[in-house]
């Protein structure tokens, strides 16, 4: 399947009879799963390249044996006509290819310009390292302090690091993945109008992968679309809409609304056909409720600052936020991982202990950690052992564990949540993060909790287990759990919350209720401007 | 998963192989004959006459140390003092056994609680100092040891602590108190051998162990701990507490197979004395046998007897001509042998997990 290419760009730049790359019948292979099966794929200098697709569609693989981070199994790379084999990241780098990642990887105890430095060999020149800061910043757009701290730099601005880290080397191939998901939606069109500039100013040829529908729409000049490891389509973004794009990215039409947001697609309620949630009434008193909560890290940093927060029963609340502020904090408080310097903790009208050993989870609170490796699964040990971690004394009799009963109730859980292993014996760390995910949510919910905190849920889900995983939070919602939905995802918020708070640097620094909550203002909130 | 059986056991074989031919080509190369060696081994350890007993009785104090640290193990911890454990798990067997005194089968099991608690006690200061103010505890309890040997020689010179009244030193100047007869633990005479209770002890421990660590809820946590303390914490499981708790077992059971040692004679360990020297390395080879065993009670009952063998029969390699230490050397090769196929397995299944992983991200 070799895409056709489009006549003419969105650009107007002149087309380059040569591709900047060109990728040949690219397969990889990891065990059984094929994340890239012959992929073809064309860059074209002074061109935006969108590349779409779900969680594991094989975009990240694709660019990762781009620059040499995995190699393929079958296939070759061209890069100006030439073919090329690249077997490292620094080969990539010597031919012009560059890749802003996803995960900073900067040191926040140094500088910008010692970051920038970093991985330079021989003698460091601090002042022709920041003259090209300067340099960088005035040609694109990306102004920063050269002595700034990088632990003190918003995510926009350390973001804006990377990519001049990225830029120093002047690369003529420059990869963006994922690039917005830390990012505020007045950031993200910022770090559009420089991706532009960087692509009109020197002929660069520039990818940018992502999952989110309305920025590849808006942000590039043509767009080719992964499913399974294959390409399934490509087409000038001049001709694509979201519908067909939405279509193309699942394999089938894509209804709703649930769907449309993990898209990255604003749900906006103007063809009536979606009612936005009815304001509920609020219960005289809030089940989880948070009064002035602080925390500081070990090195002293405040991760909490005297951050309030209810949830009643039957309601969702949205946390919305860019990420690093507080949000991981937040769901470890209540997992009992932390410990509160002031503060406290109320379930139902009672104060819970804080960082006492399984203080939280008997009080009553489910929680879907954010990075479930972390504190909600433990890899090693069974499903059904990781489905009654909890709570082992229900299928035991005087300290023996009735195997008989975990296997029928762990049974039971699979078939009820629908989780894809071989069985209840089947060690965790053998089942999909999907799946994985889907433990988490089972054993929390089986004991019905009167709180549920989802952080991220749906992190790295397809589009399928998301709207499995955001109706099952309705469901809870409906069944009177008070629901604490913590997301950097606006959409996911917009789309699920009946009241949206948001969070900035450990405090919650507004709030309002779905029926008020306005994108703009949400997202100046998030970037710290007052309310 | 009978696949993987078959592999586990391809690999182990291919393994042992290899470790024997190279032990072969030592001893022809330091002028030995290697045949003659494997006899003495075989000998010495199994064939001879009464050698099994011995063997059952040198490899009951290893198996006892080797659930300790299985224990510790299953928690996170790594505790490798054992040695000293034990040690100081005599030293406290001795003491209070004498003092107390009591009919005679009562005495044992005092001597043999008495033993426990001083391992667990040696344990617990590693265990204090690691959930107090987070010191590694797998070096403090390698430090211990050699803390505690000092403080069982310094024991020995003092006659009001371990060393023997004048009159029952027999000629030794470090040496504690002979037990009385009635003070030691019975042996059983089966078709010529003579084997000492110590062995039902252990084994017996062995059984319960395995099953509390898979089949009730306090070897879930303790499992649970040790594999995620953080998905622990929030299930319940205090790190401090169980961790601390976990690592006096631990002791505990170090401290047992000492008392059990003093107590049994079983092989050749000080003739119901405490004397210098008197740990004869059963807490490391203990900690070997949990090693190789990869943690698993019922897998040590097995780990322990090759050991226990090693032990016995490379008495009657020195007979053959061959240095002695060489039978060390055929030793450590042997284990090597044995932790090759499942660390093969390990990384090999890790590869594969994250392989499946990468491919979904």
């Amino acid at each position: 399947m070799i895409p056709t290419l489009p006549d003419e760009t969105g650009t107007g730049a002149d087309v380059a009879p040569v591709p900047a790359v060109e990728l040949r019948g690219i397969t990889k292979n990891f065990g059984a799963v094929t994340a890239c099966d012959r992929v073809d794929l064309r860059l074209h200098r002074g061109r935006i390249h969108g590349i779409l697709g779900e969680n594991g569609a094989g975009k990240s693989t694709l660019m990762k044996i781009l620059i040499g981070l995995v190699l393929p199994d079958d296939g070759t790379i061209h890069i100006d006509g030439e073919l090329r084999h690249i077997n490292d990241p620094i080969t990539a780098a010597k031919l012009g290819v560059g890749m802003v990642h996803q995960h900073f990887s900067l040191v926040d105890a140094l500088t910008v310009w010692e970051n920038v430095a970093l991985g330079d060999v021989g003698q460091l020149d601090h002042g022709a390292v920041r003259e090209r800061i300067g340099e960088i910043g005035e040609h694109f757009g990306l102004v920063i302090d050269p002595e700034a701290r990088v632990g003190e730099l918003t995510a926009g601005l350390r973001q804006r690091v990377e990519i001049i880290k990225c830029l120093r080397r002047d690369p003529s191939i420059v990869i963006f993945d994922e690039p917005t998901s830390v990012l505020t939606p007045e950031e993200s069109s910022q770090l559009f109008a420089s991706l532009r500039d960087v692509v009109a100013v020197e002929d660069r040829a520039v990818v940018l992968v992502s999952h989110k529908l309305d920025e590849v729409l808006s942000a590039t000049d043509e767009i080719t679309i992964m499913r399974q490891g294959s390409v399934v389509d490509f087409r000038p973004t001049a001709e694509a809409d979201a519908p067909t794009l939405a279509h193309s990215m699942v394999g089938r039409d894509v209804a709703l609304r649930s769907e449309r947001a993990a898209f990255g697609m604003i749900v906006e309620d103007q063809d009536g056909s979606a009612p936005a949630p009815a304001p509920i009434e609020r219960a005289a008193s809030p089940t989880l409720r948070i009064r002035n909560a602080s925390a500081s890290g070990s090195g002293g940093a405040r991760l909490l600052d005297g951050l309030s927060l209810d949830v009643c029963p039957g309601e969702i609340v949205g946390l919305a936020g860019v990420e690093g502020n507080g949000q991981r904090v937040l769901g470890d408080l209540l997992s009992s991982l932390v410990q509160l310097s002031a503060g406290e903790v109320e379930v139902a009208g009672r104060v819970i202990a804080t960082q006492r050993p399984g203080a939280m989870a008997r009080a009553g609170i489910g929680v879907i950690p954010e990075d479930r490796h972390d504190s909600g699964v433990v890899l090693d040990m069974s499903v059904a052992e990781n489905l009654v971690l909890v709570d082992p004394k229900g299928v035991a009799r005087r300290g023996v564990i009735d195997s008989a009963r975990l296997d029928a109730l762990a049974c039971d859980l699979i078939e009820q949540f629908d989780i894809q292993c071989e069985g209840p014996d089947a060690p965790l760390w053998s089942l999909s993060g999907g799946n994985q995910q889907r433990v988490v949510l089972a054993r929390e919910l089986w004991r019905h909790p009167k709180v549920l905190v989802a952080a991220q849920p749906t992190r790295g889900l397809d589009v399928g287990a998301i709207e499995y995983m955001t109706e099952r939070l309705r469901a809870a919602a409906a069944d009177d759990v008070a629901v604490l939905l913590i997301s950097s995802e606006l959409e996911e918020i917009m789309d699920l919350a009946d009241r949206i708070a948001v969070i900035y640097r450990g405090r919650i620094v507004g709030e309002m209720t779905r029926a008020e909550a306005d994108l703009h203002k949400i997202s100046l909130l998030m970037g710290g401007a007052a309310a | 998963m009978k696949a993987r059986l078959v592999e586990l056991s391809t690999l182990y074989f291919l393994s042992v192989m290899v470790a024997l031919v190279l032990s072969a080509i030592l001893v022809e190369a330091t002028g030995g004959d290697w045949w003659p060696v494997v006899d003495a081994l075989l000998e010495g350890s199994f064939f001879g006459a009464g050698r099994w007993g011995q063997t059952l009785g040198a490899a009951a104090p290893m198996l006892l140390v080797a659930l300790g640290t299985i224990i510790s193990g299953r928690a996170g911890l790594v505790n490798i003092g054992q040695e000293g454990q034990l040690l100081i798990g005599v030293a406290f067997a001795v003491y209070f056994g004498f003092r107390i005194g009591g009919p005679g089968p009562i005495n044992v099991v005092v001597l043999l609680i008495f033993g426990a608690i001083g391992g667990a006690v040696w344990a617990g200061v590693a265990g204090v100092l690691r959930f107090r103010r987070g010191v590694p505890e797998v070096l403090s309890t390698l430090l211990l040891v050699t803390v505690a040997t000092q403080v069982v020689a310094y024991g020995l010179k003092n006659q009001w602590l371990l060393l023997a009244p004048e009159a029952n030193r027999g000629n030794r100047n470090q040496v504690s108190e002979q037990l009385a007869t009635d003070n030691r633990l019975p042996r059983l005479h089966i078709f010529g051998n003579e084997i000492p209770l110590g062995v039902f002890i252990a084994v017996g421990a062995a059984v319960l162990l395995g099953f509390a660590l898979s089949r009730t809820i306090w070897g879930f946590r303790l499992r649970m701990l040790g594999r995620n303390p953080r998905a622990a914490q929030r299930a319940g499981v205090s790190q401090s507490g169980f961790g601390l708790g976990a690592m006096l077992l631990s002791g505990a059971f170090a401290g047992l197979a000492g008392a059990v040692m003093l107590a049994g004679g079983g092989f050749q360990f000080g003739n119901y004395r405490l004397v210098p020297g008197f740990s004869a390395s059963i807490g490391w080879t203990g900690l070997l046998v949990a090693l190789v065993a990869r943690e698993k009670p019922a897998a040590a009952i097995v780990v322990a007897l090759i050991f226990g063998g090693l032990r016995t029969g490379s008495g009657f390699v020195s007979s053959t001509g061959v240095e002695a230490r060489i039978t060390d050397v055929i030793q450590g090769l042997l284990v090597l042998a044995l932790l090759v196929p499942p660390a093969v397995m390990f990384v090999r299944d890790r590869r594969r997990a994250r392989a499946a992983t990468m491919a979904r991200t």
